[in-house]
């Protein structure tokens, strides 16, 4: 008994946030901004005012600093990492697309931003995430999207709100305000195999990614119409963040506030870049869309009780604490769509959870077949972190003495066998000492 | 008996002072008891080699099985539901079981607890086995002593001691069912054949008992469920059906089915399958044949006549109305796939795989007949000889049971077992009945003096013999000769069995041992170390995914779940993990995904040159895995060859070569020099250089080797973090 309860509280696993070494919440605000030269430091300024005002931390360093380092005594130093330095071939000190990605698989955020050209080691980490960079000195073009000021080109495009992901949580207030968003940059094709990838921002129907600087197509662009990625997120399955945005300039002074002029004369007063970028770090530094599962109970309906094993037909509740982290707090989660499923092989009960100010319940019955079944929620949405729990139980038969012990359709046989024991009792008493008359005077 | 007091040796050393009564029942304890300490001695070999240990795999789970339920009770252990095997189906493995055996060791182990004997209960279940064969011997004596004499007795009793088709079954720590209920079956048979002898209600309610022992322990007992009945149909047509009989077998049944009734395991099967069909018919029959034979008393020949044919048609077309009726509701259960296989060897070969592939449910080969049984392939044919020279009820049924035997015997290896015993009473009657014969001419002049001293009868009875026996010349050379051929083969048939013993019979699997170049014992016990790894460096709750052989041993050893173990009830489960191990790595992985699988466990023999390993088992796999639905697109013929060849070199077939069990088995393999003068990558079992040498695992890393690459473990890795596959 002892070693069944101590199995069943082992067995609550959660594969959420915790299962990396990098622990990142909310608190954890260290951001290692990468620069290709610190200039950027002073034309992206309203970028990075905004992350200061959120308390982000953030330590700029030249990307060919020679003593960049992300791990310190066997411990990441910084929580995320803001990669504006496209034009880096290879960074300085301890640091490469392999360290990169052990920092994403630790746990780590990273936030890229691209521009025409890329350097290899930012192309290799793209492509360990999914995400493929058109070639160097490439662009998005787009000859009916674009803004007066471009240079000819038709490189400085103009990205339709309608292009942007339908998801608050990534892209904040963007989608509901409408404005354009100004962008020069590369595009990117994603891995259509992977699944983990969400398409934030893409170009519209006539954009597409070629050499702006050779004035006949040699070969077919690098990407065409909407497959042109121009910002796109990657969620591991370990819920590390990676955003990619094709251009740096997209982050810049200049583009926030530049007023938008298309060269159909639409105009807006400002671009929604800032709203965009803000809302995009947000997401990608785990401020939004964060969610976590705690108190894990099950038990008997009847007498609250959780037993080291369930019995078929039992009634139980299932219960859990969602969280979600809203504005650097934890916060009742008030979704109603979160499923419970109760597992063997397949789901043999699903039943969506009643939320009750974050607190989630579900009763249901146990199916009348045994095995080892697991509560499993797979809460995965768009936008929010992906939260896995399963929690394994046992599913026993009924103990002997559980059964009926008397089943009225059986009365019949019950009567029958008795009445047949009366009879043979009856019978042989009468044969053992029945005394025949007849032949007594026979043999006399 | 008196024969062999008269000739024996010793003689003059026996208490002068007792009468011959008392010398013969001494001499007769004296042999029994050796019999018996033989039996038991002849079966440490093991232990004495290796260690007290478990043998095999299923009796891990019988030693599992007993530790639960000395621990927890009879309770728990009858309601008890197993999680860590089967996962995630579970096994109820209180109605599962036959839990004679566990029940058995429990007992013995609180009775010596209770005499303030500790010993442990794994000592308790290596040993019971042999202590079990030496209750055989007894039971043996008792009933041979029925059907023949004691005489005949002591010698049968003698044989089974040592005879190594009994013994390959119950050496020390082959702690299985088969152990004990070898002794149960004599034993019923022995007090059935006393219940038939005196008709007494006692002897048949003992008989019935003795039948619910058997049924707790053993599958098996549908053999005797069904010799019983045949038994008392052989009377019946043979004129022998007699109140006694009807006695006998009416309360064996009753009793016998009722209590077998309350087996769990068991259950309805006595009154719905058609297995046990036979003695309920002959059941029925026995009252018919009562009762007409009371009817026929009763009335005139004529009378008689017209109502026996009247009854006999409105009967014959009720029953086939009501069997018609019960078979298509399915009342009557089908005939399950072991027993069609009794019937028709080639049955479960073409039809149940899974059957098939247990190398027990093989056809038994020719020589090993000669190899379990040496003398008494010959002296059985002279015991059958001497039953049918007079004829009674018992020996009716030992003939009975000696054909049946040797015909199930010859078409699954496993049941020799159940030949043994009838082998040795019917040579055991033999050779008594040829030396007693023979021993009286031996010597004349020796002869005569002895019955000059012996009481009256036995002078009478020596004196008409001399007469008979004075009908050909030079009977005493011709006797000496015979008497002294037969000691030549029983001293050959003692050096065999003790030889099979050693040398066949008594290594335990788990551990597997060889000569080395200089002639010493080289152990090697690369079982043991990789479950102990698991034991102690996996999560607790870790699924291990083996091929089903080894089941038993991860849980009992390892203690972690596994997906499927030898007691084979779901073909489907097993079928899948079939499908995993010959699929791709992708494709298993996702097999291995939807059963939660963290390990992946392996034997592979090639480095060591050990032949049962997986990839010699692999072809059982791909059929296990073809033979249900999920698992159609896996063919057998993929596997081969265009020649038809099952070959790993590189002449194999590609998907053979790409599969999951080639990668594990062969994983790394490439690189390991095994032979001298060899390429690296040869495969010492097959004796070939591996076809597919250099790649990598993809979706599983390598966790655990052994010493000797017996044993490979493999982790299964999580999804790739960031969905690059």
């Amino acid at each position: 008994m002892a070693r069944l309860s101590i199995i069943c509280i082992g067995l609550i696993l959660f594969v959420t946030v915790w299962s990396s070494s990098l622990n990142i919440e909310g608190s954890s605000k260290r951001v290692l901004v990468l620069l290709d030269n610190l200039a950027i430091r002073e034309t992206h300024s309203f970028y990075f005012k905004q992350l200061r005002d959120r308390e982000f931390d953030l330590t700029y360093k030249s990307s060919d600093d020679s003593n960049l380092q992300l791990v310190k005594y066997g411990e990441y130093i910084y929580d995320h990492i803001i990669l504006f330095a496209p034009g880096t071939k290879e960074f300085g000190g301890r640091l490469d697309a392999e360290i990169l990605t052990q920092f994403v698989d630790a746990g780590g955020n990273v936030l890229v931003a691209g521009s025409h050209i890329i350097g290899d080691a930012i192309r290799e980490f793209a492509g360990e995430c999914g995400i493929e960079f058109a070639d160097d000195k490439n662009a998005v073009i787009d000859h009916l999207n674009y803004d007066v000021n471009d240079n000819g080109q038709h490189t400085l495009i103009i990205a339709s709100p309608d292009n942007l992901l339908a998801s608050e949580l990534i892209t904040g207030e963007a989608k509901k305000v409408g404005l354009p968003f100004l962008f020069r940059g590369i595009g990117m094709s994603s891995d259509s195999e992977n699944s983990l990838l969400l398409d934030v921002l893409t170009g519209s129907s006539s954009s597409y990614t070629a050499n702006p600087d050779e004035k006949t197509l040699t070969e077919y662009p690098t990407t065409v119409g909407k497959r042109t990625l121009l910002v796109s997120v990657l969620q591991a399955r370990n819920n590390a963040r990676v955003g990619f945005v094709g251009s740096l300039d997209f982050f810049s002074n200049d583009f926030f506030q530049s007023p938008i002029q298309s060269n159909d004369g639409k105009k807006s007063a400002k671009s929604g870049n800032e709203e965009l970028a803000i809302a995009l770090t947000d997401w990608v530094f785990k401020q939004r869309g964060v969610l976590r599962a705690r108190n894990i109970r099950h038990y008997l309906k009847q007498d609250k009780t959780t037993p080291s094993f369930y019995t078929i037909k039992n009634d139980l509740v299932f219960n859990v604490q969602f969280d979600e982290f809203v504005h650097g707090k934890w916060m009742p989660f008030n979704g109603t769509d979160v499923q419970l499923e109760f597992v063997r092989i397949d789901p043999f009960v699903r039943t969506t959870m009643k939320n009750n100010g974050g607190q989630l319940e579900a009763q249901f019955r146990v199916p009348d077949t045994y095995g080892i079944y697991k509560f499993i929620i797979d809460y995965n949405r768009i936008g929010y972190t992906h939260l896995f729990s399963a929690t394994q139980v046992s599913v026993h038969p009924l103990r002997h003495t559980e059964y009926e012990r008397f089943i009225t359709s059986a009365y019949p046989y019950y009567i029958s066998s008795f009445s047949m024991m009366v009879g043979a009792f009856l019978l042989s008493f009468i044969v053992l000492y029945h005394r025949d008359e007849m032949p007594k005077t026979k043999v006399e | 008996m008196d024969a062999l007091t008269s000739i024996l040796p010793f003689k003059q050393y026996l208490p002068h002072k007792l009468s011959y009564d008392k010398q013969e029942t001494f001499l007769k304890l004296f042999i029994l008891t050796f019999a018996g300490i033989l039996a038991f001695a002849t079966r440490l070999f093991s232990v004495l080699r290796y260690e007290s240990v478990i043998h095999e795999f299923d009796p891990y789970f019988n030693y599992r099985t007993t530790k639960f339920l000395t621990d927890e009770g009879f309770y728990s252990f009858h309601n008890w539901f197993d999680d860590r095997a089967w996962y995630p189906l579970g096994r109820i493995i209180g109605g599962t079981i036959y839990p004679g055996l566990m029940v058995t060791s429990a007992a013995i182990y609180h009775t010596l607890r209770w005499f303030h004997i500790t010993i442990d209960i794994r000592n308790v279940c290596v040993f019971l086995a042999p202590l079990f064969s030496s209750f055989t011997v007894i039971v043996t004596y008792l009933l041979t002593k029925e059907l023949k004499n004691a005489s005949a007795g002591l010698v049968a009793a003698c044989l089974i001691s040592i005879v190594p088709g009994y013994i390959s079954r119950s050496v020390a720590g082959s702690y299985d069912n088969e152990g004990i209920a070898i002794f149960c079956m004599l034993l019923t048979y022995y007090l059935w054949i006393k219940a038939i002898k005196t008709g007494s209600i006692m002897w048949s309610a003992s008989c019935a008992l003795a039948y619910f022992y058997m049924v707790s322990s053993w599958g098996g007992y549908v053999f005797l469920i069904n010799l019983m009945p045949l038994h008392v149909l052989a009377l019946m047509v043979t004129g022998h059906f007699s109140h006694r009989v009807y006695v006998a077998y009416s309360t064996v049944y009753i009793l016998g089915t009722i209590l077998s009734m309350q087996i769990p395991f068991v259950g309805f099967q006595p009154v719905q399958s058609s297995e046990h069909m036979l003695a309920f018919g002959t059941f029925g029959l026995c009252q018919i044949y009562s009762f007409v034979e009371y009817v026929k008393s009763k009335l005139t020949e004529a009378q008689f006549n017209a109502l026996f044919s009247f009854a006999l048609m409105t009967v014959g077309f009720g029953l086939g109305i009501a069997g018609l009726v019960l078979w298509a509701s399915g009342k009557i259960a089908p005939w399950t796939g072991r027993f069609y296989a009794l019937l028709d060897p080639s049955y479960a070969k073409n039809h149940i795989p899974i059957i098939a592939s247990v190398s027990e449910h093989q056809p038994t080969a020719w020589s090993s007949f000669f190899f379990d049984f040496e003398l008494l392939v010959f002296m059985f044919p002279v015991g059958i000889y001497y039953c049918f020279k007079e004829l009674t009820d018992a020996n009716i049924f030992i003939i009975m049971y000696g054909m049946t035997a040797i015909y199930f015997a010859g078409v699954m290896v496993r049941l020799m077992l159940v030949l043994a015993p009838v082998m040795c009473i019917l040579s055991g009657i033999g050779i008594s009945s040829i030396l007693t014969t023979y021993m009286r001419n031996l010597d004349v002049n020796q002869l005569k003096k002895t019955t000059s001293s012996t009481a009256s009868s036995q002078s009478s009875s020596r004196s008409r013999r001399g007469d008979d026996s004075s009908t050909y010349p030079r009977k005493n050379e011709i006797a000496f000769g015979v008497v002294c051929l037969m000691s030549f083969f029983l001293i050959t048939y003692v050096f065999h069995c003790t030889w099979v013993t050693s040398e066949a019979y008594s290594s335990p699997s788990i551990v597997l041992s060889a000569r080395t170049g200089t002639g010493s014992k080289y152990i090697f016990d690369d079982f043991r170390e990789a479950y102990w790894w698991l034991r102690y460096n996996t999560d607790e709750d870790a699924k291990v995914m083996s091929w089903w052989d080894y089941g038993y041993q991860i849980t009992a050893m390892a203690n972690r779940t596994i997906l499927v173990d030898n007691n084979t009830w779901n073909n489907t489960h097993i079928s899948r993990v079939g499908q995993a191990m010959s699929s791709t790595e992708d494709k298993a992985y996702e097999i291995m995904r939807e059963l939660d699988v963290d390990y992946v466990l392996v034997i592979f023999g090639g480095l060591i040159g050990y032949s049962s390993d997986d990839i010699n088992k692999f072809l059982w796999m791909v059929r296990i895995g073809g033979s249900t639905e999920k698992g159609a697109h896996i063919k057998e013929k993929d596997y081969f060859t265009p020649q038809g060849e099952f070959r790993v070199d590189k002449d194999g077939s590609p998907i053979l070569l790409n599969c999951l069990m080639y990668k594990l088995s062969y994983y790394r393999f490439g690189e390991t020099y095994t032979e001298q003068d060899k390429p690296p990558g040869y495969d010492r079992t097959r004796s070939v250089e591996i076809g597919n040498k250099n790649f990598e695992l993809e979706k599983l890393e390598e966790a655990y080797t052994t010493e000797h690459w017996l044993v490979r473990i493999y982790k299964v890795k999580k999804e790739e973090n960031r969905g690059q596959s």
